[in-house]
C-alpha cells in the first residue's frame, strides 16, 4: 500500500471511530455538566444526576430485575448448553445437527421474531408475561453462543486423555470432574460473561415478554419515550462503563494476545 | 464422554436426553410453530378466530399503506448496507494494514460498542442529531448551515444515520477477518511479478475480501430490516418502518395474527438474504 493511500485510509478511519465514540462521550460528559441554551456550562460540574439516580426506586428495581434475569438465564443456558455440547460431541449425526439448527435459530433470526413467537406461545399455553418469561427468552437467546463456545473447547480435547483417565480406573464422574471440567473451565467462564453481557442489554425480546415489570433497558426505553431527563445521562454512563468493562474482561479471556482476537 | 452417561443408569440417561431435547423443542421449536400458525388465523371484531385461512396475509397485501412501508423499509435497509460498505471497507483495509498492538486496540474498539446496549447507542445518537445537537452545532460552525436544522431528528434521515453508525462494526469486522485470511504470499508474489499496489489491490485483495463484505452487508441489511427501536426513538411519526408496523399490531392495533403474518414476510426476506449471502460468501473455490 502506498503512503498516500494509507494516510487517506487513516483519516477516514479516524472519522469513522469518531462517529462511533463521540455520541457516547457526549452522553458521559452531559452526565456531569448542566446545559444552558445548548451550551455546556463548564463550571457546573457535579455528581447530582448520579445521586438522583440512586434515589430513584424504579431504577433500582429495574436494575435488580436485570441482574436476576441475567443470573438465571446464564445459569440455565450454561447447564443446557453443556449437556448439548457433550451430546453433540458424543453423538454427531443427523438428529444432533437438527438440534443444533434449532438452537441457533433465536440467535440468527431478527430478535423481533424470537420475541414474538414466545409471546404468542406463552399466551396459547396460558403462561403469563413477567420475569420468568423474560428469563426463558434470554436463556434461548444466549444458548447458541454458550453452546458454541463450550463445544469448540471440547473439540480441542484429545480423546487419549479421557482414555488414559479410564485406563487408570477413574469412574465417569471422576473423568468429568478431574479431566473434562478443568479443560472446559475457561470456556465456561468466557461463555457465561458473554451471555450475561448480552442478557444485560437485551431489549427487543424483553419488550415482548416483560409485562408490567421492567428491566433496565426497558426502563430506559420508557424514559426515552417520555423525553430527555438529565438522570438518563448518568444511568447511561454507568451502564456503558459496565458493558465496556465486561467486554474488556471477555477480550482478555478470549484473546490475550493480538492474533487470536482477529481469528474469532 | 457424555455427562448423560456418567451414572450408567439407563433411566437417568434417558432423563438427560429428554432435558437436552425437550428444552430447545419446548421453548424454541414450538414457539416458532405457534407463531407460524398464528399468521393463518385472523381477527374478527376483538376476537381471534382460530381457523385456518389466508385472511391475515391478504389483509397485509391489501393494505396499501403497509405494503408501501414494507418497500420503504427494504430501501432503508439497502441504504444502510451501501453506506456502511463504502465507509466500512476502507476502515477494515486500514486496520489490516497496520501492525502491532495498535491493530489489537482498534479491533477491540470495534467490539466494545458491539456489546453495548442498543437502546443506549440510540439514545446517544439522538442527543447528537437534535436541533441543539452536536451535528447541528458543527454544521453551523463550519458555515454549512446558517441556522439549526430539524433535518436530522424525527424523520427517515435520522433513522438512516443512527442505524448506519450503530451497525458499522458489523460491517467492518467481517471484512477485516476476510482480509486477514488472504495469504501474504499472494500479494508478495504479485509484487515480485511487477504488479503495482493498485493492481494488487484490484486483482487480489478486493476479490478475495468480497465474501467478508457480503457477510457484513447481510448483517446490516437483516438488522436494519427488522429493527423497530431506532425508528421509534429517533424516527418520530415520519420514520415509520415495517418493524414498527409489526410491533404496533401487538400494541395499539391489537391484531396479533396480522402481526404474525407480517413477521413471516419479514422472516422470508431475512432468510432469503441470509441464504443468498451464504452462497456468495462461500464460493466454490473457498470450500474445503
Amino acid at each position: 500500500m502506498t503512503r498516500t493511500a494509507k494516510i487517506m485510509l487513516g483519516v477516514l478511519s479516524a472519522c469513522v471511530f469518531t462517529a462511533l465514540y463521540l455520541p457516547i462521550f457526549m452522553v458521559a460528559l452531559m452526565s456531569f455538566f448542566r446545559l444552558r441554551r445548548g451550551r455546556i456550562q463548564w463550571d457546573s460540574f457535579s455528581f447530582d444526576w448520579y445521586t438522583d439516580l440512586f434515589r430513584n426506586q424504579q431504577i433500582i428495581d429495574a436494575l435488580l430485575n436485570t441482574l436476576v434475569v441475567g443470573f438465571f438465564a446464564v445459569l440455565i443456558a450454561l447447564v443446557i448448553a453443556t449437556l448439548l455440547a457433550f451430546h453433540m460431541h458424543r453423538h454427531p449425526g443427523r438428529t444432533s445437527a437438527g438440534l443444533q439448527f434449532v438452537i441457533f435459530l433465536p440467535f440468527l433470526l431478527p430478535p423481533i421474531i424470537t420475541g414474538l413467537s414466545l409471546l404468542v406461545y406463552f399466551r396459547e399455553i396460558g403462561f403469563g408475561r413477567g420475569l420468568i418469561a423474560v428469563i426463558v427468552g434470554h436463556s434461548i437467546f444466549v444458548l447458541a453462543l454458550v453452546y458454541r463456545t463450550i463445544l469448540n473447547r471440547l473439540q480441542t480435547l484429545s480423546r487419549s486423555l479421557i482414555e488414559a483417565s479410564q485406563d487408570l480406573g477413574a469412574t465417569r464422574w471422576q473423568t468429568f470432574r478431574y479431566v473434562l471440567f478443568p479443560h472446559l473451565r475457561m470456556a465456561v467462564v468466557t461463555a457465561a460473561l458473554l451471555a450475561f453481557a448480552l442478557s444485560f442489554d437485551e431489549t427487543i425480546i424483553t419488550l415482548f415478554l416483560v409485562g408490567d415489570t421492567s428491566t433496565l433497558p426497558i426502563r430506559l426505553y420508557a424514559m426515552m419515550r417520555v423525553g430527555f431527563t438529565p438522570e438518563i445521562n448518568a444511568l447511561v454512563t454507568l451502564i456503558l462503563l459496565f458493558s465496556a468493562g465486561l467486554t474488556l474482561i471477555i477480550a482478555r479471556f478470549v484473546g490475550g494476545s493480538e492474533g487470536q482476537l482477529g481469528l474469532k | 464422554m457424555s455427562a448423560a452417561a456418567s451414572t450408567g443408569s439407563y433411566a437417568l440417561r434417558l432423563f438427560w436426553l429428554a432435558v437436552v431435547f425437550a428444552l430447545p423443542c419446548l421453548f424454541i421449536l414450538l414457539p416458532m410453530l405457534a407463531f407460524l400458525i398464528y399468521g393463518f388465523w385472523h381477527v374478527e371484531g376483538a376476537d381471534i378466530v382460530r381457523s385456518f385461512s389466508f385472511k391475515s396475509y391478504l389483509d397485509f397485501l391489501g393494505n396499501e399503506a403497509y405494503v408501501a412501508v414494507f418497500f420503504r423499509t427494504l430501501a432503508l435497509a439497502a441504504k444502510v448496507m451501501v453506506i456502511n460498505l463504502v465507509l466500512g471497507y476502507p476502515v477494515a483495509l486500514f486496520i489490516s494494514s497496520i501492525e502491532g498492538r495498535m491493530r489489537y486496540y482498534l479491533i477491540l474498539a470495534l467490539i466494545v460498542p458491539l456489546l453495548m446496549s442498543y437502546i443506549i447507542k440510540i439514545y446517544a445518537m439522538r442527543a447528537i442529531l437534535g436541533s441543539k445537537g452536536l451535528l447541528n452545532q458543527a454544521l453551523l460552525f463550519l458555515g454549512v448551515l446558517d441556522r439549526p436544522s430539524d433535518l436530522f431528528l424525527f424523520n427517515m434521515n435520522a433513522v438512516l444515520i443512527t442505524m448506519a453508525v450503530i451497525m458499522l462494526p458489523f460491517m467492518i469486522l467481517p471484512i477485516f477477518m476476510a482480509l486477514e485470511r488472504i495469504p501474504k504470499s499472494l500479494t508478495d508474489a504479485a509484487a515480485d511479478l511487477g504488479a503495482t499496489p493498485w493492481q494488487r489491490f484490484r486483482d487480489i485483495t478486493l476479490p478475495m475480501s468480497l465474501p467478508g463484505a457480503v457477510v457484513g452487508g447481510m448483517f446490516c441489511f437483516v438488522l436494519a430490516l427488522g429493527d423497530f427501536l431506532a425508528p421509534e426513538l429517533v424516527g418520530g411519526t415520519q420514520g415509520f418502518t415495517f418493524g414498527r408496523a409489526i410491533f404496533s399490531q401487538f400494541g395499539m392495533a391489537f391484531n396479533w395474527p396480522l402481526g404474525a403474518a407480517m413477521s413471516v414476510v419479514l422472516l422470508i426476506v431475512a432468510l432469503a438474504v441470509i441464504a443468498a449471502a451464504g452462497r456468495i460468501a462461500n464460493p466454490r473455490w473457498q470450500r474445503a
